[in-house]
């Protein structure tokens, strides 16, 4: 009762199970490409950078930041909501489409949700570091303390930010760690070198894979997945409310907490489409990634597009609409039209209007324009928080107290070193982990290999 | 010491077949193993698991303990206002339905460990390595008083519904 028909031929080549193991376990084994220090040395320098940044700020205060009283919330913010965003690509490809049994994110789900990990990370980050008074923040947990004792404001969506993002860490590096042990018990049952035997299979928890163990982590898993799902809607809802529930133009409105889900979702799936494009090039997976998996992700981008394009709409629509000038100067003066023209139009550009070119199928086809095009949403997706957090706070009610924003090079150095921690993370995953999900790839392989009808009258 | 008998399938419709051809003539198939799960297997030898039934107990006790904290923290405790809200609020849910997802997925996550008997660095040996790779393995357990010829009939038979090797293995519980 648990199949689905397949599309076509999901894994290309005529593979073989044990064909399966070995191409995915190659890069493990081989020696570490050039391309890889590489790419490592920059990540570290960014990282060394951003660690720079960090140090300054701890030490100093988030003074030497470029905020002012008005706009409050700057770079920090931006690219907290925009890590959180891409970190939301691994579990809703993992688990909504476990859910919905579409059996092609099989060769995708493991370097998705690895992506969501780091990216979670890299988020993470900015919160503690906008705390100021890094030290006092183990004041957000509800502890038994001398104040009181004194707890959190349960109200507060702040909090729930903190609740939520770090409940979506734990349960997508769960999740994420579950699906390998089979594929480290993989390793160390195949792999000759005696340090790997020893450390894969102390990572593989004894995994032995007979009837029962399978069954109950089928069951785990989609149970685990059953309830990471509604966390992926809940914790960019949250995060949405962080600014909603507040009265500033722009900000105040019903609409955000779908437009901020189907957003983390766009920008999600736009990053899983740059890293997959890298890593079927690099390792060769174009076999497993096929031309039809970047083809499925394109069809997903252009239509979560035109929900973006609405998104905008509507809120052009909602400011005109409720008669408040406030509203309407944010939109039209501050947005559309203003000073921070370029951003929005760069947003619309890059999220509602590039990724239509994807209905032509020429286009879909050209993997480099493919790539191409997905940065662009990650551009847009950046440009769209920008726009957010900015416009809104630098000319609010009061003319008198408007203000512009431009960060400083510790702001910047701080988003560098962010990048440089997510990048690091993806190459340790390339280099020392199963990028490819083994057993789940098995699992589907001669169904979708031969196109036989699956005889199972389970 | 209990020795069992091995079938090496490469296929998992070979299998799944041959465990019902086996299970026609009376013979009990006590495990497989296999690289990936297969979905026919469970039915055929009535595995079943409560680990939903788990979850479930998690996810309700977790989410009624939530609230009687954050109904003691706020009301009894430390009754303080924040911009005129009641103390005890609607808004307690969003807390509520987090905190129910974060203790049902640790503590699933922690039951399916246990009842595994997994955890870091357990060292185990498999009857046959091959499936975690690509073969299928179907173990029967030999009775102690099974003579030469039934042990050969066995490995016949075996042979006969697709087995491309069989041995026998004196792993048991995975030592």
């Amino acid at each position: 009762m648990y199949n689905t028909r397949v599309r076509g031929i999901l894994i290309k080549g005529n593979k073989t199970y044990s064909d399966v193991s070995r191409d995915v376990l190659r890069p493990l084994d081989a020696p570490t490409p050039i391309w890889w220090w590489v790419t490592a040395g920059l990540a570290i320098i960014a990282m060394a950078w951003g660690s720079w940044a960090f140090y300054n700020t701890i030490s100093t205060g988030i003074g030497i930041w470029g905020l002012n009283n008005n706009v409050g919330w700057g770079f920090e913010i931006i690219n907290f909501v925009w890590w959180i965003g891409i970190g939301h690509a691994g579990t809703a490809f993992s688990i909504f489409l476990l859910i919905l049994r579409q059996k092609w994110r099989t060769s995708i789900n493991r370097a998705a949700e690895a992506m969501t990990i780091f990216a979670v990370m890299a988020a993470g980050l900015f919160p503690l570091l906008h705390m100021g008074r890094i030290w006092d923040g183990f004041f957000i947990f509800p502890y038994w303390n001398t104040r009181g004792p004194l707890w959190d404001n349960f109200n507060s969506p702040l909090f729930w930010d903190v609740v939520a993002i770090s409940t979506y860490f734990m349960a997508s590096a769960l999740f994420w760690y579950m699906g390998m042990i089979p594929d480290f018990a993989t390793i160390r049952e195949s792999t000759t070198s005696k340090i790997k035997k020893k450390i894969y299979g102390a990572m593989s928890f004894g995994w032995i894979g007979n009837a029962k163990s399978w069954l109950r982590f089928e069951t785990a898993a989609l149970l685990l997945g059953g309830m990471a799902a509604p966390l992926v809607v809940s914790v960019h809802s949250i995060v949405s409310m962080d600014f909603s529930v507040s009265v500033v133009p722009g900000w105040h409105t019903t609409i955000f907490p779908p437009y901020f889900v189907i957003g983390a979702i766009f920008s999600g799936f736009g990053m899983v489409l740059t890293l997959m494009i890298i890593l079927r090039k690099l390792y060769s997976f174009k076999d497993y990634v096929t031309d039809g998996h970047l083809d499925a992700i394109t069809r997903i981008l252009t239509f979560i597009s035109l929900i973006m394009a609405t998104a905008y709409m509507t809120e052009l629509f909602t400011a005109w609409y409720s008669g408040s000038e406030y509203e309407l100067f944010t939109f039209m003066k501050n947005r559309v039209t203003g000073d921070y023209t370029f951003a929005y139009w760069t947003m619309i550009t890059c999220n509602a209007i590039i990724p239509q070119l994807f209905w032509f199928k020429a286009i879909r086809k050209n993997i480099a324009i493919v790539f191409i095009m997905s940065i662009f949403i990650n551009i847009g997706m950046w440009f769209e928080r920008y726009i957010i957090v900015v416009t809104s706070l630098s000319k609010d009610f009061l003319p008198a107290t408007w203000a512009g924003y431009s960060p400083t090079i510790i702001e910047v150095a701080a988003f560098v070193g962010t990048i440089g921690l997510f990048v690091f993370g993806v190459l340790a995953f390339f280099r020392w982990l199963p990028t490819i999900a083994i057993s789940e790839v098995k699992g589907v392989l001669k169904e979708t290999t031969t196109l036989k009808s699956f005889t199972d009258e389970n | 010491m209990k020795t069992n008998i091995l079938g090496i399938y490469e296929d998992e419709d070979v299998l799944l077949h041959a465990i019902d051809k086996l299970q026609a003539d009376g013979i009990v198939v006590a495990d497989v193993y296999s690289p990936f799960p297969i979905h026919g297997i469970w039915s055929r030898l009535k595995l079943t698991t409560r680990l939903p039934y788990a979850t479930f107990v998690y996810g309700a006790v977790g989410a009624v303990a939530i609230f009687m904290m954050l109904y003691w923290m706020s009301v009894v405790s430390y009754p303080l206002k924040f911009g005129g809200k009641p103390l005890n609020t609607l808004s307690f849910i969003i807390i509520m339905f987090v905190g129910t997802i974060f203790i049902g997925t640790l503590l699933t996550f922690l039951t399916y460990l246990g009842r595994e008997k997994m955890f870091p660095g357990k060292q185990v040996i498999l009857p046959d390595p091959r499936s975690t790779e690509d073969k299928f393995v179907l173990v029967i357990a030999k009775p102690e008083d099974m003579n030469d010829q039934e042990t050969k009939h066995l490995m016949k038979m075996l042979k006969e519904t697709g087995a491309t090797e069989i041995k026998e293995s004196t792993v048991n519980d995975h030592e």
